[in-house]
């Protein structure tokens, strides 16, 4: 087994995760949070009855961010630490957690921005420290041949017949 | 980078489609959607202008299913492809496993293939990566066309790493899903 780079996430971050994100959404009146990868990649989220298609979300939530910041760079700012979009009748609003997470929380006319914002900027701090040093803690966590092995056979089925069909 | 989500018990890998303008990046990814089993695929997010060419980059996510108890995506991505949109490719590039270089195989795109090929490496090296550690496909695209360059050619110019090379007709999806299935395997032997 060898020691993996990127993003890891353990059981003990996803639950610290997971119920701060549930507090933020409580305390906001949000109708959707979720943390994801820097690269558009989804963490956790945290919804009653409120889904929206995350993997797209979290693809162009994570890009739009990414502009954002060569914004800033060609205006000669260090970094705009958020995103915010205005909608009629829902909002959403785009933050930097650390490096490689961001986290996204949407909500509706009936909550107010400054609100948000506040709690958001709260939350962060809480947040920081729980990715802070975890390629330390993950360093036991990696994926194996066997793993490996089975993917592959799983590809193979997964793409089996479909080469050149038309 | 895949992020490996041990607590949700997923893993997502990033693959990027590179190429000059025209090479058939978007073609590539539109075949795939178009012909793997729906309940595999999410949906294809294209961000384009109105004449259709990529303006940031089209998305589609594949899901393996559960391999070891782990839920597998790879997340497919490509670039635009003209040259004055180097500021949006490198954010594609960011956080990427894999990439499926696809090269136009006319003659009279031999500058633009030798350009983005350059490219791609400036862009991963300014961003601290190297082509070795990632998974890296040669797609040899529009084999189906006249006026062509031989395998033999472009592998010398293009191909100084010795990387797999797949002859492709991206229209009629010849050479699509064997060039995905070599860099999907490749990501995960890598970081395995």
């Amino acid at each position: 087994m060898a020691k993996r780079k990127g993003l890891v996430i353990n059981d003990r971050q996803l639950d610290l995760c997971d119920d701060l994100l549930r507090k933020l959404k409580d305390v906001t009146g949000s109708t959707f949070l979720a943390l994801i990868s820097t690269s558009g990649q989804p963490i956790t989220t945290a919804s009653d009855d409120y889904h929206p298609e995350t993997l797209s979300l979290a693809s162009l939530a994570a890009s739009s961010f990414a502009a954002t910041q060569q914004l800033a760079s060609i205006l000669d700012e260090k970094e705009f630490t958020l995103l915010f979009h205005e909608g009629k009748s829902s909002n959403l609003h785009v933050s930097q957690v650390s490096d490689q997470v961001l986290l996204i929380i949407t909500f509706g006319r009936e909550t107010q921005v400054g609100k948000v914002r506040l709690y958001t900027q709260r939350a962060i701090e809480v947040l920081r420290p729980i990715f802070e040093g975890s390629d330390e803690e993950n360093e036991a966590l990696s994926v194996d041949a066997d793993y490996e092995v089975t993917a592959g056979k799983a590809i193979d089925d997964l793409f089996a017949d479909l080469e050149g069909q038309p | 980078m895949p992020l490996i989500n041990f607590a949700a018990r997923e893993i997502n890998y990033k693959i990027v489609y590179y190429g000059c303008g025209l090479c058939g990046k978007t073609t590539n990814i539109q075949y795939i959607h178009r012909k793997i089993n729906p309940s595999a695929r999410g949906k294809l997010v294209s961000i384009a202008t109105e004449e259709e060419r990529t303006l940031y980059f089209d998305f589609l996510p594949l899901s393996l299913g559960t391999v070891k108890g782990m839920q597998t995506r790879f997340h497919l991505y490509t670039v635009p492809g003209q040259s004055y949109y180097n500021a949006s490719r490198k954010l594609v590039l960011q956080g990427v496993d894999g990439v499926i270089f696809v090269g136009d195989s006319q003659i009279t795109r031999l500058d633009e293939n030798v350009e983005s090929y350059l490219n791609l490496w400036d862009n991963l090296m300014a961003q601290g990566d190297d082509l070795s550690k990632l998974g890296f496909v040669i797609q040899m695209n529009k084999r189906d066309l006249s006026d062509i360059f031989s395998v033999e050619d472009l592998n010398e110019l293009l191909n100084h790493t010795q990387s797999p090379v797949i002859e492709a007709c991206a229209v009629s999806g010849l050479g699509v899903f064997e060039t995905l299935k070599i860099v999907c395997k490749q990501v995960i032997a890598k970081t395995a």
